[in-house]
C-alpha cells in the first residue's frame, strides 16, 4: 500500500484536498460561462423568433433527450453513492459505482449517435445536409446550429467526463484512492454533476417548444 | 579568475542544469523564466509588426506595404500584442515568480498545471506562427463579421483556434492564482496584510476566469461559420452580426483591464519601496481593484457607440463607462498622496513607475472623452483611439512591466543591473513614447481613420512624428536586451534584499532556493511598513530589513 | 445515501413534470415554467449530488459566481436588444 504524501506546497493531504475541490469549482464558473455564453445566443434568437423556433424544436427526438436526461440524473447519483462508498472504505462499491457511472455515460452517447444519424436522415443538419421544409423560415435553421453546436459540445465534455470515470476506476482498483485521500473522485465527481446539469438546462430548450 | 572551490547554498537556478529539469520543471520560478522567454520572443514579433507599420505610415500614399499585407500586419500586430504579449506578460512572468514568495508559499496550488500552462501557450503560439506564414489574417484583431466568416481573405480558422487555444493557457494561469492565495498563504498573512501585487493578481485572476469563457465561445462560433459556410451570426438567416460584437467585447474589454490591473499592482510595490512610505490609502486601493475588476465587466458597449446598438443602451455603457473611471482615479490619487512627503530615490524602477502614473492618468483622461457618446461619433475608428489605447497599454503597462522586471532582476537572477544605462532607457522610453503617441491624439482629432494603409497629405507631418518616436522608443526597448543579458555575465551579485524593501520575497536569498524558505514564515507585520519619520523598515516577518 | 435516492427520485419527478408540461398549453408561461424548473433540478444537483450544502461560503460564491456574471451578459446585452429598433430581422 503506498504511503501517500501531500505535495511540498501543502502542509496536509486534506488541505491539499480541499485546495483540488476549490480548483474544480473555479473551473466549473468558467464552464458555465463558457456554456452560458452559447445559450446566451439561444435567448436573443428564441426571443427575436419564437414561431421559428417552436416549429425547429418540434422536429427533435423528444424520446432521445428525455430518455438522456434521466439517464445522466441517475449517473450523478451512482456517482456521489461511489463517492460515498470511498469515504466509508468500501473498494468493491466505489469500483461498482464508478462503472455504472461509466455506463450510462456511454449509453447517452450511444443514444446522441442513434440520434444524429435520424437528424441527418431527416435533413436537419446545417451546412452538411439541411433543407429548409415548406412552412419553415430560415431562421429555423438558427435553431439547429444552435442544436448541433451546444448538444455537441455537450457530448465532448462528456466524453471527457467518462475518461476520467475511468480513470478513477484504474486508480481504485490500484489503490491510490482511498478513505484516506479520495480528493481526486470528489474532484470528477464535480465535473459529472455539472455535465448533468448542463442537459437539465439544455434539454427544455431544444425538445419542449413546440409541444403544445 | 582562478578556479577557488567555494560551496555555495544552491538555488532555484543551479539545483539541476538539464535540459530536461528545465522542460519538465514543477518550479513556479523556472516556469516564470520558461514564460519570460517565450513572451519576449512574441514582443519582438509584434515589435516588428508595428515598425513595419510605422515605416509605412511615413508617407501619405504609404508604398512600403501593398494594402493588403498592410492589413495583415496592424491584425498580426494587434492579435500578437494582446494575447501573446499583454495580456500573459507580467502574470506569467513576474506573477509566477513572486506569488509564492509574496504570500510566504513553497510553491502555487498546482505546479503541473502551471507548466501545462506554458506549453499550451507555446501551442497556440505555434499556431500562430504557422498562420503567419501561411500568410495571416488580415480582420483586425476584433475578427468582426460578416467579414471574417464570410469575406475575409485569410487564415481566419486558424486565427481563431489559435486565440482559443492561447485562452486555455489563461485560464490555467488564473485558476493557479486564485486557490494558491486563497488556500497557501503563510501563518499570519491575513487578506488584510498581502501585497497590493497580490491583490492585483487576484482581481485579474477573477477576471480572466470569468471572461476568458465568453471569448472562447465566440471564437468557436465564428470558428464554425467560417469553416461551415453557415452560422448563428449570418443575417440572411436572421442572424446578428452585432451579436458577435456584444459577445467578443464582453471578453475584451475585462480583457483590457487584465492587462492593466497587474501593472497597477506592480507600481504600487515599486513606488512605497522608493517613496519610503507606506501606500496611502492600503483599503482603498484593494477596494479600487475589485471594483475595476467589477465594473469592467459592465462598459463593453462602449466599442459599440457607433456600430448600431441602440441610443439607450448607448448611454448605459457610456454612464457604466464614466463610473470605472472612479476607483482608477482613486488609485492615481492614492500613488500621488504616497510620494507627498516621501524620500523619492530615482532608481530605474521608479522612473518606470513614475511614467505610468502620469501615462496613465492621460490615457484614463482620454478615455473619458471617448466614452462620451457625441465626442466619440467624431473619435471612433481614428487615431485618437488608438493613441488613448496605447497610452494606457504601453505608457502603463509596458512602462510597469519593465519598472518590475528592474526591481525584481536583482532576485530573480541574483545580479544587479547597470543603473546609469537602465535610468537611460527608461527616460529615453518616456520620451519616445510621447512622441510616438502624443501626435496620434493630434491625427484622430483632426479625422485620420484607424486600419487605413494611406492618409490626407496634410496629415503627413504628424505621422513623421509619431514614426520618429517609435524608432527611439525601439532603441529604448533593445537597451535593456543589451545590458540586462550583460548583467548576467558580469553584473554585482546581489544581496538578499539590495533595496531594503518590506515584502517576504526579500527575506529570502538573491536568487531564492527551490523550496522558496527554509522554513515557512510567521507573519506579524502589515506590508510596505517603511516609517518616513526614522527611516526604519520592518519586513513582513516582523524583522528588520536587511 | 438515503437522502440522494430521494434526491434522484425527486430529479425524475421534476423531469417528468416539465415533460408534461410542454403538452399544455401554457403559452408565454411554458418556457418559463420549464427554466423553473431545470433551475430546481440544477439546485437539487449542486446543493445535494455536487455537495455544496453545509460547505464553506467559498464554494458557494464560486458556485454561483459563473451563474451572476451571466445575467451581467445577459441584462446588459438586453438594454441594446429591447430598446434597438432595427432588430430582430425578417430575413
Amino acid at each position: 500500500m503506498t504511503v501517500l504524501r501531500p505535495e511540498t506546497q501543502y502542509a496536509t493531504l486534506a488541505q491539499q484536498g480541499e485546495a483540488a475541490q476549490l480548483g474544480m469549482w473555479a473551473f466549473l464558473a468558467t464552464e458555465v460561462l463558457f456554456f452560458g455564453g452559447l445559450i446566451f445566443t439561444y435567448f436573443i434568437y428564441r426571443a427575436a423568433y419564437p414561431a421559428d423556433f417552436a416549429n425547429a424544436a418540434r422536429d427533435t427526438e423528444l424520446w432521445c433527450g428525455s430518455v438522456n436526461a434521466a439517464l445522466l440524473v441517475t449517473s450523478s447519483l451512482s456517482m456521489v453513492l461511489a463517492i460515498e462508498a470511498a469515504a466509508m472504505g468500501r473498494q468493491r462499491a466505489v469500483l461498482f459505482w464508478l462503472g455504472i457511472t461509466a455506463v450510462l455515460g456511454i449509453a447517452f452517447l450511444a443514444i446522441k449517435g442513434y440520434e444524429y444519424a435520424a437528424d441527418y436522415r431527416h435533413q436537419l443538419v446545417p451546412a452538411l445536409n439541411f433543407l429548409l421544409k415548406p412552412g419553415y423560415r430560415p431562421p429555423g435553421e438558427l435553431f439547429w446550429i444552435f442544436y448541433f453546436t451546444a448538444t455537441g459540445l455537450h457530448a465532448i465534455h462528456l466524453t471527457i467526463g467518462v475518461a476520467l470515470v475511468l480513470l478513477m476506476l484504474v486508480r481504485a482498483r490500484i489503490g491510490t484512492i482511498g478513505p484516506l485521500y479520495y480528493a481526486p473522485l470528489e474532484v470528477v465527481g464535480l465535473y459529472w454533476s455539472f455535465v448533468d446539469i448542463v442537459w437539465l438546462f439544455l434539454f427544455p430548450a431544444l425538445y419542449l417548444p413546440g409541444r403544445g | 579568475m582562478t578556479a577557488v572551490a567555494i560551496d555555495l547554498p544552491a538555488t532555484y537556478l543551479t539545483e539541476r542544469q538539464t535540459v530536461g529539469s528545465w522542460l519538465l520543471t514543477r518550479d513556479h520560478k523556472r516556469i516564470a523564466l520558461l514564460f519570460f522567454a517565450s513572451i519576449t520572443f512574441f514582443f519582438f514579433i509584434g515589435g516588428f509588426a508595428a515598425t513595419l507599420i510605422r515605416l509605412h505610415l511615413v508617407t501619405p500614399q504609404g508604398g512600403l506595404l501593398q494594402p493588403d499585407i498592410y492589413n495583415r500586419m496592424f491584425t498580426i500586430h494587434g492579435i500578437v500584442m494582446v494575447w501573446f504579449f499583454l495580456i500573459p506578460a507580467i502574470p506569467t512572468t513576474l506573477g509566477n515568480f513572486l506569488v509564492p514568495l509574496m504570500i510566504g508559499a513553497h510553491d502555487l496550488a498546482f505546479p503541473r498545471l502551471n507548466l501545462a500552462s506554458w506549453y499550451v501557450f507555446n501551442l497556440s503560439g505555434v499556431l500562430l506562427l504557422y498562420m503567419l506564414l501561411m500568410g495571416g489574417v488580415d480582420t483586425g484583431w476584433t475578427f468582426y463579421t460578416p467579414f471574417s466568416t464570410a469575406y475575409a481573405n485569410g487564415y481566419v480558422t486558424a486565427a481563431a483556434v489559435t486565440v482559443f487555444i492561447n485562452g486555455f493557457s489563461t485560464i490555467m494561469t488564473a485558476l493557479n492564482f486564485v486557490v494558491t492565495i486563497h488556500r497557501l498563504r503563510a501563518p499570519g498573512m491575513y487578506w488584510s496584510r498581502l501585497p497590493l501585487f497580490i491583490w492585483a493578481i487576484y482581481a485579474t485572476s477573477l477576471v480572466m476566469l470569468l471572461a476568458t469563457p465568453v471569448l472562447a465561445m465566440t471564437l468557436l462560433l465564428i470558428g464554425l461559420e467560417r469553416l461551415m459556410g453557415v452560422g448563428i451570426f449570418d443575417p440572411a438567416l436572421g442572424g446578428d452580426p452585432l451579436l458577435f460584437q456584444h459577445m467578443f467585447w464582453f471578453y475584451s474589454h475585462p480583457a483590457v483591464y487584465i492587462m492593466i490591473l497587474p501593472a497597477m499592482g506592480l507600481v504600487s510595490e515599486i513606488v512605497a519601496c522608493f517613496a519610503r512610505k507606506p501606500i496611502f490609502g492600503y483599503t482603498g486601493m484593494t477596494y479600487a481593484l475589485l471594483a475595476i475588476a467589477v465594473i469592467s465587466f459592465l462598459v463593453w458597449g462602449h466599442h459599440m457607440f457607433t456600430a448600431g446598438i441602440s441610443l439607450f443602451s448607448g448611454i448605459v455603457f457610456s454612464l457604466m463607462s464614466f463610473l470605472v473611471a472612479v476607483p482608477s482615479a482613486i488609485k492615481v490619487f492614492n500613488w500621488t498622496a504616497t510620494l507627498h512627503k516621501g524620500s523619492i530615490a530615482f532608481d530605474a524602477p521608479m522612473l518606470y513607475a513614475l511614467g505610468f502614473v502620469g501615462l496613465f492618468t492621460m490615457g484614463g483622461l482620454t478615455g473619458l472623452m471617448v466614452a462620451t457618446l457625441a465626442l466619440d461619433v467624431h473619435l471612433t475608428d481614428t487615431y485618437f483611439v488608438i493613441a488613448h489605447f496605447h497610452y494606457i497599454m504601453v505608457g502603463g503597462a509596458v512602462s510597469a512591466y519593465f519598472g518590475g522586471l528592474h526591481y525584481w532582476w536583482p532576485k530573480i537572477t541574483g545580479r544587479l543591473y547597470p543603473e546609469i544605462w537602465a535610468r537611460a532607457a527608461a527616460i529615453l522610453m518616456f520620451l519616445g513614447f510621447n512622441l510616438t503617441f502624443f501626435p496620434q491624439f493630434i491625427l484622430g482629432y483632426l479625422g485620420m481613420p484607424r486600419r487605413y494603409y494611406a492618409y490626407a497629405p496634410e496629415l503627413q507631418v504628424w505621422n513623421v512624428l509619431s514614426s520618429a518616436g517609435a524608432s527611439i522608443l525601439a532603441i529604448a526597448y533593445l537597451m535593456p536586451l543589451v545590458y540586462l543579458t550583460w548583467s548576467l555575465l558580469r553584473g554585482r551579485h546581489a544581496s538578499p534584499n539590495p533595496w531594503l524593501a518590506t515584502g517576504l520575497e526579500w527575506q529570502t536569498s538573491s536568487p531564492p532556493p527551490k523550496e522558496n524558505f527554509a522554513r515557512t514564515p510567521n507573519v506579524t507585520t502589515e506590508p510596505y511598513h517603511y516609517d518616513p519619520e526614522t527611516g526604519a523598515c520592518i519586513a513582513q516577518n516582523g524583522t528588520a530589513c536587511a | 445515501m438515503l437522502v440522494y435516492v430521494i434526491g434522484w427520485l425527486v430529479l425524475l419527478v421534476l423531469l417528468g413534470l416539465e415533460i408534461g408540461s410542454a403538452f399544455l398549453h401554457l403559452g408565454a408561461l411554458g418556457p418559463a415554467v420549464q427554466f423553473c424548473i431545470a433551475a430546481t433540478q440544477a439546485a437539487i444537483v449542486f446543493i445535494l449530488f455536487m455537495r455544496l450544502r453545509g460547505r464553506a461560503s467559498l464554494k458557494w460564491i464560486f458556485a454561483g459566481a459563473g451563474f451572476f456574471w451571466l445575467l451581467l451578459l445577459y441584462g446588459l446585452s438586453a438594454t441594446d436588444y429591447a430598446t434597438r429598433l432595427g432588430f430582430p430581422t425578417q430575413p
